[in-house]
């Protein structure tokens, strides 16, 4: 057998590197929802200074490439601020943040999207502002941004092909190894991204099961 | 210009940021990251044709009568639009020579931009298609005009105007998508920092120069297609805003 040729070994390789994307796809996700909720929130207050500071950010993280935030992150920090970066943190960090500034701007949709005589009327009932959101925005709002969420997420599962530029040794990466090895790019690059388009059909899928079951509550039932 | 950084000595990273982000270093590096920045502009300019003209042909063929040139159309959009850009690349990238098409890193990137574009575009002029009132398409009909023509001439030249602005951010979305061409060696902007970089070890500087600049370049262009959206749909009034 030539070292050339395939192995059974290149489906563990394949599958360990499907893990190390899916596993940086969803640890950044839940980062990126927490944050970018929380500046959501951040503007609900009115904050003034932050807001328009999370304004700038968030639109910078959007209009720039995520391979150039990579760069940034992995090469920048260690040389600027004298700490150490490994990959996979810079990866968690750049797709974390690029993650939050685009569910920030969902978000806000999300809390603009309710009506304003709702919020009056919670508030005249005597709910503060928190309960307000927590308890009248809050629920309708996810349920009107999951559909734009649903098509994020499958974008953001794209972005993180960019971190094998960095090292992260995922999908992507292994799909390099393995080209480089066998030198079959066709067959190689087919099949990763067969697990890649599956992947994202997935996501998508969950998405809108999510979405049917968080709509069902404010759907009109009858008398 | 840059002290050794043992002697440093900083406690405070503020106090970094204040005495060390210093741009001047940047000036004689300028020319080259133009250079770089024209190679972006080139590509981009050409994709963005490239993925019109895809974009087009696909979209006709989504919105035809015939069913297998719909499935294959949308098969086609699914596909690019669900694997990323970067494994395309190297498909075509590595793939192309094993057939014996050899095509430097530009042309690879041009085509791999086109065809990725267009499964963007295709899907916007798409509904530009949708949107024309059915009444005009009749009324083409009526006249005695051929489908080619009634495409060309008619229902291609509105479903484009009118879909000017979600075509722009398909645009911005490729100069973004562009810089992973530096990974198959062609230099443009993100490649040529990465010389830079390189050769000054200032990393950080010239990637957060280089993040204003991609930002101030999309910025430009929302502005400009937020232009050519108003001159070109002014004479269809309120109905489009």
């Amino acid at each position: 057998m030539r070292y050339t040729s395939f192995t059974p070994f290149d489906l563990v390789l394949l599958a360990q590197g499907f893990g190390v994307t899916v596993a940086l796809f969803v640890v950044t996700t839940l980062i990126g929802l927490l944050v970018g909720a929380a500046l959501a929130v951040v503007r609900y207050y009115r904050v003034p200074v932050a807001t328009q500071a999370i304004l700038f950010l968030t639109e910078l993280l959007k209009n720039s490439p995520v391979l150039v935030q990579l760069f940034l992150v992995f090469f920048g920090l260690p040389a600027f601020f004298h700490i150490n970066v490994t990959p996979v943190v810079a990866a968690t960090i750049t797709l974390s943040a690029n993650t939050a500034a685009f569910i920030y701007v969902i978000a806000v949709a999300g809390i603009e999207s309710i009506d304003r005589d709702q919020v009056e009327a919670a508030r005249v009932f005597g709910l503060t502002r928190r309960q307000v959101l927590r308890r009248v925005i809050a629920p309708q709002a996810l349920a009107f941004a999951i559909g734009p969420l649903t098509a994020l997420l499958v974008n953001q599962l794209q972005v993180t092909s960019l971190i094998s530029v960095i090292g992260v040794v995922d999908l992507t990466k292994i799909g390099n190894i393995l080209n480089l090895r066998t030198l079959q790019p066709f067959i190689v690059w087919t099949v990763i991204g067969l697990v890649y388009y599956v992947a994202a059909k997935l996501v998508a899928w969950l998405g809108s099961r999510l979405e049917t079951r968080l709509r069902a509550y404010s759907a009109w039932k009858g008398l | 210009m840059r002290g050794p950084q043992s002697e440093t000595g900083f406690n405070d990273w503020t106090e970094c940021i204040s005495v060390r982000f210093d741009l001047s270093f940047i000036a004689p590096e300028i020319g080259f990251l133009l250079q770089g920045a024209q190679l972006t502009i080139e590509v981009c300019f050409l994709a963005l044709i490239g993925s019109l003209i895809m974009g087009s042909l696909v979209a006709i063929a989504r919105t035809s009568a015939a069913r297998p040139l719909r499935v294959i159309a949308y098969a086609y959009v699914d596909l690019f639009r669900n694997i990323p850009f970067i494994v395309q690349l190297f498909f075509f990238y590595y793939g192309l020579p094993v057939i014996g098409i050899y095509l430097d890193a530009f042309p690879t990137g041009v085509v791999a931009l086109s065809i990725a574009g267009g499964a963007f575009a295709s899907d916007v002029i798409r509904s530009g298609i949708l949107a024309i009132d059915p009444g005009i398409i009749e009324a083409a009909e009526v006249s005695g005009l051929s489908k080619r023509v009634i495409f060309t001439r008619i229902v291609l030249p509105i479903a484009l105007r009118t879909s000017i602005r979600p075509l722009g951010s398909v645009f911005i979305n490729l100069i973004l998508t562009s810089s992973i061409l530096s990974t198959i060696t062609l230099n443009e902007l993100t490649g040529s920092a990465r010389i830079v970089v390189s050769d000054t070890f200032r990393p950080f500087e010239v990637y957060v120069v280089l993040l204003l600049v991609y930002a101030a370049l999309t910025y430009l262009i929302s502005i400009l297609i937020g232009v050519l959206h108003y001159r070109l749909n002014r004479n269809l009034g309120a109905r489009v805003t």
